[in-house]
């Protein structure tokens, strides 16, 4: 088909490079954020080094499919998740089947039984910061995955819930399990 | 469901959606006034904010300086 108007095409051509070059810079933006949540869906820096980089190569890719005026955030979020998944993960997923009986006072209560606490704000420190990283490396992934969008990167119950492709009432119970089982983990450490 | 007949543990069940704003009002009110009224509650809500608090410090941990630039390389080249 020839084109009657090539100016006109060539217009368009540039109006869509100047749009392009707009979403990437908006996507760059967002980097950092990118990097802290992909720090901790994995174990090691150069793994999240290596998601986020294959996160921007997809998103500068299909650039088209973002539609303008939605959530810049949550689309790139969900590359982010959904790359992370396909990194072949399936294959260690099992079922976590631990009891946890404990009700979300649980941890505070622990660290009571251990010693008085003299202040609530402070009875923190009592964790180590490395026992606090080690704990959410033992949180199943499906869970870690929601506790680490709404903790780290800040997103709503809903967000999470489109990023990762669940309902919300998933979100919540996963944030629930994946919660308590982050404080039976520093509890352990608390009485050790 | 003992939750209904025991204050406290209600409040225990709705602490964190309360801390990440995910009640509607009127339950948020509702967990607001039994934590006026209720020390045990109280304490346990202070520390579950500064757990949450120091939690995120411990899983801080910036962008390393040189991947924005390995991001920006990825960019499409200007025509």
């Amino acid at each position: 088909m020839t084109n009657p108007e090539p100016e006109a095409d060539a217009r368009r051509l540039a109006e869509a490079g100047r749009d392009r070059a707009r979403f990437e810079e908006e996507v760059l933006e967002l980097a950092d954020q990118v990097y802290r949540v992909a720090r901790r869906l994995v174990s090691t820096r150069e793994e999240a080094e290596d998601l986020v980089q294959e996160t921007y190569a997809r998103a500068f890719r299909s650039w088209r499919s973002f539609q303008p005026g939605t959530n810049l955030r949550a689309w790139l979020f969900r590359i982010l998740t959904n790359l992370n998944i396909d990194r072949g993960r399936r294959e260690q997923r099992t079922p976590d089947t631990r009891p946890i009986e404990e009700g979300d006072y649980f941890l505070y209560n622990k660290l009571e039984e251990v010693a008085p606490v003299e202040d609530a704000d402070r009875v923190v420190e009592r964790l180590s910061q490395d026992s606090i990283v080690q704990a959410l490396a033992e949180v199943p992934h499906d869970f870690r995955d929601v506790i680490v969008l709404v903790d780290i990167g800040d997103f709503s119950y809903q967000d999470a819930a489109q990023i990762l492709d669940i309902p919300i009432g998933t979100v919540m119970s996963r944030l629930h399990r994946g919660r308590r089982i982050l404080k039976s983990e520093l509890a352990e450490e608390a009485v050790r | 469901m003992s939750s209904f007949l025991d204050p406290c543990a209600k409040c225990e069940e709705v602490l964190q959606p309360f801390l990440d704003r995910e009640l509607t009002e009127e339950e948020r009110h509702a967990a607001e006034s039994h934590l006026d009224a209720c020390g045990y509650c109280r304490k346990r809500y202070r520390f579950e904010e500064s757990l949450r608090r120091y939690v995120r410090q411990a899983w801080d941990e910036p962008m390393p300086p040189d991947l924005k630039a390995k991001l920006a390389e990825l960019r499409t080249p200007l025509l």
